[in-house]
Parts: structure tokens; C-alpha cells; sequence
């Protein structure tokens, strides 16, 4: 113990002296900055957390040999990536974090986020942002970088990929052309349901209207309020003057559940829409479905179009910018980081470095893509996204998609397009405010347990909103929103008083 | 009389047969369904006839070989290791227990028994393991922790060692000249065969079917058994299915394993443990009965 802790405080004796080197040489230029402050030094090794889906890609190690060459070349830095898969991110990263686990940088979600500040897990970044990150803050609407902050402090960096979301209305092109649906003319959902019926007199066997996902309800896709953070509680039109309301009690509610219950009973619903457990693709694919309500960003169509089945959406909404569009992914700098200087550095060079940008993205070129010209990539001869080497094609996590590569085929402009999209959005009123649930834990389960009785089967349609609503209402009361909604009101008027 | 028991034994074998094929019934069609074509499995949900057989997912399970057959390997290794070690340890430890003359088994059983009642909680097992044996993403992970040793095994097979060994056999071995040592190899572990093999059977499935191990102390995907595969893939489709991945993570479903190649490697990894049972189920059910009574 006593050996451990000499460890301990020379390290952070070492990290205090690199620190200093690092400042005195000011931020006039951050390259050599580093190469000044860091001559003769080890380099020092990154550990980089983040969750793939599926396997790891074999060749993994290759990519992270060249980001850490260039790592090594920049920042005297060497980097090591460490894939956690999804299903068990939450289980490892939580045990990894509470038992000081080495790791300086990792991805963070927006629903776990606050409990990881609350437990002091993560380091204040204001300061290194400042002093090493001065790439990230010219990449994004400081609206949208302080949109993470807790207590005044930032502790992620969100990805710079869609900051903002709208909803749409995604179709089967082969049907959308076959019927000769003149899809610019859709605008609402009025609009949407004279479609569904085309469908329905024309296709008997297709459901017209399928769950954007698995789990998803068709409401989950249409929204019109600022969820602050899990709808238990809203700001409808994403302003409302900052006043929250029970989304459940609005009247806007209970109409969009009688349009879906009236779909539904008009068959224009999937049947077993609140139980299946089909993905919407390979509902498409198998012809039970023709389209869906979406979370939609540029590129969207050929993003989904992928999965076999060909697909064009019509926007229904504007695109919003909210706490939790913007929090969804970022990057954090736990606090068993042992070099938080150098975490911030590369992190940097995630959102500066186009080399390490499309290493990230697409992997090693002439073995994962070939370039067709400047900033459009193909695969090279034999390789499809099935069997290639580095086949994670997650831009969207690793720091700036916007110094991405597009793929051949696809919108080359996509990246101007998003940038359009997010800084035309609306900024939600409450933009910045992240929900404490801390002070009514309890309230917060009872009210999720009862919402996941009725919520499912009245939003699909299945449960008819006349006779359930009220009784929805009734059960959610008696579990406490009131309490969470008051509690939520609270916090908001704080954060207005404190960022006004 | 006579047709008072008939009627007995008829009612008792039909109520076997229902419980034995609701047993079986859903591993016919997990078989089935890896059998099926995605295709028909898509449109027409599970079925114990198919529209259309197909050996794709087998096929797709043979080229993916190289992931396949390392985590087959891995976990054939580490029942074997686990197993072996396992049982030395857990006979060594029990026999001394089961000996009267032994002057501290009291203290000894207790120390065992604690174990059984209270434990460290995940947290600080974790920190043990990784920070102070080094553990994370070593083949040691998946054999040492939770595993290796279990109190209930050493307690059962200390009472079977109590009872179904008669001092005198001990003592006439001892009076022979024969060691401690050459007591416990040569007289009692040859008498004590039923309680080995059904211990070494509780192990043999608890390494095979363990994935928890795998989920918290292994990050490299190369040390990965056959359960974790499973697990992981499991995982990953509950994850997609909670909602809480959005439109961007769409992208990533197409790489998950269709729903008959899931069925085939669920088949793959439960085969092996079907074929090893009946060869251990003649001890197993005396093992346990006699090991069992007399607590």
C-alpha cells in the first residue's frame, strides 16, 4: 500500500511537471508545444474506451499502429484502443470506473452521464479545453459545447456529428414509385395517413405503418416537446417559457393517440406493432412493412437504405437541438486518467486531425478503402463491408464526422448539408439543462414501471385512448410525476437564474 | 390392486412425459430454427416445419470459423483446466475435513461455510482480481474467479467422505503401512468415485455455460469462450431493441448475425454437454443422493 502510494505521488509529480511545461509554452501554437514540453519524455500510452457493435475488427491493432505513429509524431503520445461491446458497456466501463481502472478517454452517453459526475468519476474539462483544445471550440456553436455542462463545468465533448434531430416519414422507394406517391407533397400527418391508406387498399398484406425500431412506439417518432431528458415532464414547442407540463395530460397528446388508434383500427398499423421484435429493416426486407416515423439527420436515406431496402423520407418536422441530441455521444476524460493533458491533446486531434480522423472512420488506406478522389473513398477490389478488416463505420462517435471521407455513391456535400442542419436548427429553450434524478429516485421508478405498462400498447395504437388515457393519467399521478414534474421545475428555474 | 397401481404408474409416466417434453419441445425448435431459412423465418415467425430448410447459418458458422473454433477451444480448455484443478482442490480440502482425528475441521468447516453465506460483492472482487492479481484479459480470468472453488461442493463431498468411507477401511490401510498420502489416492478416491464424478459434472457445466467471467474481466475478444460469443451477441440485440440506441446505430445492426445463425451457435455451444452428461449420469444420481443425506 505504502509502495503504491509513493507510485501515486510521483506520478503526480510528473504530471504537475509535463503540466507546467506545457502551459508555460502558452497555446500559440499547440504542436510544438508539445514537442518542446515533452523532449526526452516516454511517451505516454492513451487508453481509449468506446463500444462497437458485434465482433472486433481484426484488424484493430494495424489501425492503431498508425494512429499511434501519428499520436507519437504530434503529442509524444501513443494510443491503445480498447472495444467494449455494447451489450456490455454499462457492466465493464462502471466496474472499470469504480475500481480507478486507467483510462483516458472514453465515450459517454447522455442517460448515464450526470450519475458519472455526481460520483466524481469524471475530470472538469474547462480548463483543458482552454488550454489544449482550442480545435474543439472552433468546430462547435458554443451553444452547443457548454451544452453538457453540470454545475457550471463541462465534462464532455460531444461528438460533432448531427447536433439536432428532426422527424420524417421513411418510405420503400419500390412501392413509393409504383404508386407514383408524389412524397414532396407530404408535409403532415394528415398527409402521411392518406398514404397509408394508398398502401393499404393497394397492398393488403403490408402493414403500411411499422415501429421505427424494435421497442419503439409510433409516438416515440413524432415529437413536438423538449423531453428534458425522459419525457416524465415536458416543454412543449421547446419553449413553453420554461414552464414543464405532464406530457400526458396534453391535450396535443391524447389527439396524436387518436390518430394513431384510429390507424390502427383502420389496420394501417402493424398488428403486433407494441410486441414485435422484428427490426423495422427486416420487417421492409420480408414485405411486411412500408414505412415509418423517424429520427431522421441529413443522409438518413442512404444511411438506412444500406440495409437492403431502398428508402426516401419526408421531413415532418424542423430540426430542434436539444440536451439530449447534443449529449447523446461524447467524449469524457475519466479521473483515473493519469495524464489528462494528453488525453485532451489527442482528443484535439480528433477534431483538428483529418488523418486520424478517417483512420478512425474507415481504417488504413488501400487495404480498407481506395480513395476516388479527394474526399470520396470506395472499398478496394474484393472487400465489402461484410469481410473487410475495419468494418466499425462509426464516424458519428470518434470526435469530428465532419473531416470524414463519404463513401462513393453517396451525398459528398453531406457534411456542409449537416452543418447547415445543425446550425439552423432551433435551439430548444432549456438547451443545456440536464435533470438531477437524484432527489426523487423512487417516484422516478414507480412512474417508469407504470409507463411501461400503458405507454408501449397506447402509443402502436393497440389500447384505445378514450378508455386508457385517463387511466394511464391516473396510475402515473399515484406514482409520483407530480412530484418529478415539480422537482424538474425546480431545477430548470435554477439553471435559468444561474445561466441567464 | 393390481390396476390401482397401473393407473399410479400410468399417471406418473404421463406426467413425466409432459415435463420431459416441455424440456425438450423448445431445444427442437431452437434445432429447427437454426435449420430454417432466414427468409421464412422473417415472414412466417418459428416453426417446427419450416417453408424452406437451409444449412446457410451452418455454412456462415464455418467460414466465421476462425472466431468460432478459438472460443471452442477456449472453453473446452478451460472446463478441462477448471474441472481438473477444481477437483484436486476441492478433495484435498474436503477429505482432512471429513477425518475425526483432524484437530482444527470445525474452524476449517466453518471457514468454508462462511463463504457460502457471504461474499465480497462484484466492486471489490473486481479490484482484487485486475489491480492485485493482474487478471483482466488473462485465461486466468475465466477459470479462477467464482469458479474454481465452491463451498457447497466441498461440503458435499466432506459429508460424503464422512459417510460412505468406513473408518476401518482407513485405519486397516493405516495398520497396512500405508500413508496419508497413499490412504487418500489409493483407498479413498477409488471409493469415492460417484461423489468425483458428480461434483466434476457440476463443474464441467458451470465452466461450459459460464459467460459472466467473460462480461467483466475480459476485454479482448481473443480470449473470448463460446458463452460470451453467444452473450454478446445477445446483448448487443437487447441493446438495439431497448431503444436506447437511435437512428445512427442502425448502421451497425446489419453486422449482427441473422436470428438463424444465433440459433446455430446457441445449438453449437449446448451440443457438447448434451453428449458428456450420459457418460456421468451412472454416478451422478448415486453421488448425489448419497452425498446429500446426512448433512
Amino acid at each position: 500500500m505504502v509502495q503504491k502510494m509513493k507510485w501515486l505521488s510521483a506520478l503526480m509529480a510528473l504530471c504537475m511537471i509535463v503540466l507546467s511545461a506545457c502551459s508555460s509554452n502558452g497555446d500559440s501554437n499547440r504542436e510544438t508545444a508539445s514537442h518542446s514540453g515533452s523532449e526526452g519524455e516516454e511517451p505516454y500510452e492513451l487508453n481509449i474506451v468506446f463500444p462497437i457493435f458485434g465482433g472486433v475488427p481484426t484488424d484493430l491493432q494495424a489501425v492503431q499502429d498508425q494512429i499511434s505513429n501519428l499520436a507519437l509524431e504530434k503529442i509524444n503520445a501513443t494510443v491503445k484502443l480498447t472495444p467494449i461491446n455494447f451489450g456490455a458497456w454499462d457492466q465493464q466501463t462502471n466496474l472499470m470506473l469504480t475500481s480507478g481502472e486507467k483510462i483516458d478517454l472514453m465515450m459517454l452517453s447522455g442517460n448515464t452521464y450526470p450519475l458519472k459526475v455526481a460520483k466524481g468519476q469524471l475530470t472538469a474539462l474547462d480548463n483543458l479545453i482552454e488550454e489544449h483544445g482550442q480545435g474543439i471550440k472552433k468546430v462547435f456553436d458554443p451553444a452547443y459545447l457548454s451544452a453538457s455542462q453540470i454545475d457550471g463545468s463541462t465534462y464532455g465533448v460531444p461528438s460533432n456529428r448531427d447536433l439536432a434531430t428532426n422527424y420524417s416519414f421513411a418510405m420503400r422507394k419500390d412501392m413509393v414509385d409504383k404508386y407514383k406517391i408524389d412524397v414532396t407533397s407530404i408535409k403532415t400527418l394528415d398527409d402521411v395517413e392518406a398514404v397509408l391508406k394508398t398502401i393499404k387498399e393497394n397492398e393488403p398484406t403490408m402493414a403500411p405503418l411499422i415501429p421505427s425500431a424494435v421497442g419503439a412506439s409510433i409516438a416515440d417518432s413524432y415529437i413536438t416537446y423538449d423531453s428534458l431528458g425522459e419525457s416524465f415532464g415536458v416543454l412543449p414547442n421547446f419553449d413553453n417559457g420554461l414552464k414543464v407540463v405532464n406530457l400526458y395530460e396534453m391535450p396535443e397528446y391524447a389527439e396524436l393517440l387518436n390518430k394513431i388508434h384510429s390507424w390502427y383500427k383502420a389496420g394501417y398499423i402493424l398488428k403486433d406493432a407494441a410486441t414485435n421484435k422484428d427490426s423495422q429493416f427486416d420487417l421492409l426486407k420480408s414485405n411486411r412493412g412500408f414505412g415509418y416515423l423517424a429520427k431522421t439527420k441529413p443522409g438518413f436515406d442512404e444511411q438506412e437504405s444500406k440495409n437492403g431496402v431502398a428508402v426516401v423520407s419526408v421531413p415532418l418536422t424542423l430540426p430542434v437541438a436539444t440536451t439530449s441530441s447534443i449529449t447523446g455521444i461524447m467524449w469524457g476524460i475519466p479521473g483515473s486518467s493519469n495524464n489528462a493533458d494528453k488525453a485532451m491533446q489527442f482528443l484535439n486531434l480528433m477534431y483538428t486531425d483529418k488523418e486520424i480522423v478517417n483512420l478512425f472512420d474507415w481504417g488504413i488506406e488501400g487495404k480498407h478503402y481506395e480513395k476516388v478522389s479527394d474526399n470520396v473513398i470506395k472499398f478496394p477490389q474484393g472487400v465489402d463491408g461484410t469481410n473487410s478488416g475495419y468494418n466499425l463505420f462509426m464516424g458519428w462517435l470518434f470526435g469530428n464526422q465532419f473531416l470524414s471521407y463519404t463513401f462513393e455513391g453517396e451525398n459528398p456535400d453531406i457534411w456542409s448539408q449537416m452543418d447547415e442542419f445543425n446550425s439552423s436548427a432551433l435551439k430548444s429553450k432549456a438547451l443545456g439543462f440536464i435533470f438531477d434524478v437524484d432527489p426523487v429516485k423512487t417516484e422516478f421508478a414507480a412512474v417508469t414501471a407504470v409507463s411501461q405498462e400503458f405507454r408501449l400498447a397506447l402509443e402502436t395504437g393497440m389500447m384505445d385512448p378514450n378508455k386508457h388515457l385517463p387511466e394511464f393519467i391516473s396510475k402515473l399521478k399515484s406514482a409520483g410525476i407530480d412530484k418529478i414534474i415539480a422537482e424538474k421545475q425546480k431545477q430548470l428555474d435554477e439553471w435559468a437564474k444561474s445561466n441567464k | 390392486m393390481n390396476a390401482e397401481n397401473r393407473m399410479i404408474q400410468s399417471v406418473g409416466h404421463i406426467t413425466m412425459i409432459i415435463i420431459s417434453g416441455a424440456c425438450l419441445i423448445p431445444f427442437l425448435l431452437l434445432v429447427v430454427s437454426s435449420l430454417t431459412s432466414e427468409q421464412s423465418i422473417l415472414s412466417n415467425g418459428y416453426s417446427f416445419f419450416p417453408q424452406e430448410w437451409s444449412f446457410s447459418a451452418y455454412e456462415y458458422l464455418g467460414k466465421a470459423s476462425e472466431e468460432i473454433l478459438r472460443a471452442y477451444g477456449i472453453t473446452i480448455f478451460i472446463t478441462l483446466a477448471g474441472t481438473a484443478t477444481s477437483l484436486a482442490i476441492t478433495s484435498l480440502l474436503a477429505y482432512p475435513m471429513s477425518r475425526r482425528d483432524f484437530p482444527i475441521k470445525n474452524q476449517l468447516a466453518f471457514f468454508v461455510f462462511f463463504t457460502l453465506l457471504f461474499n465480497g460483492g462484484l466492486v471489490p472482487t473486481y479490484l482484487i482480481y485486475t489491480q492485485y492479481f493482474d487478471m483482466k484479459n488473462t485465461i486466468w480470468a475465466l477459470i479462477i474467479p467464482g469458479l474454481l472453488m465452491n463451498g457447497f461442493n466441498v461440503l458435499l463431498m466432506r459429508t460424503f467422505f464422512m459417510t460412505s468411507i468406513p473408518l476401518p477401511v482407513i485405519e486397516s490401510a493405516n495398520i497396512d503401512g500405508a500413508g496419508e498420502f497413499r490412504t487418500f489416492f489409493s483407498i479413498v478416491i477409488p471409493l469415492s468415485m460417484p461423489i468425483i464424478a458428480t461434483i466434476g459434472l457440476f463443474q464441467t457445466i458451470a465452466y461450459w455455460n459460464d459467460w459472466f467471467n467473460g462480461l467483466v474481466y475480459l476485454t479482448d475478444p481473443q480470449l473470448f469462450s463460446i458463452q460470451n460469443i453467444l452473450n454478446r451477441i445477445l446483448t448487443d440485440i437487447q441493446f438495439l431493441s431497448s431503444g436506447m440506441a437511435d437512428s445512427r446505430a442502425s448502421g451497425s445492426a446489419q453486422q449482427l448475425p441473422s436470428t438463424s445463425v444465433r440459433m446455430a451457435i446457441a445449438v453449437v455451444g449446448a451440443i457438447p454437454i448434451l453428449i458428456a452428461y450420459p457418460f456421468f449420469q451412472k454416478y451422478f444420481i448415486k453421488g448425489i443422493t448419497i452425498g446429500a443425506v446426512k448433512g
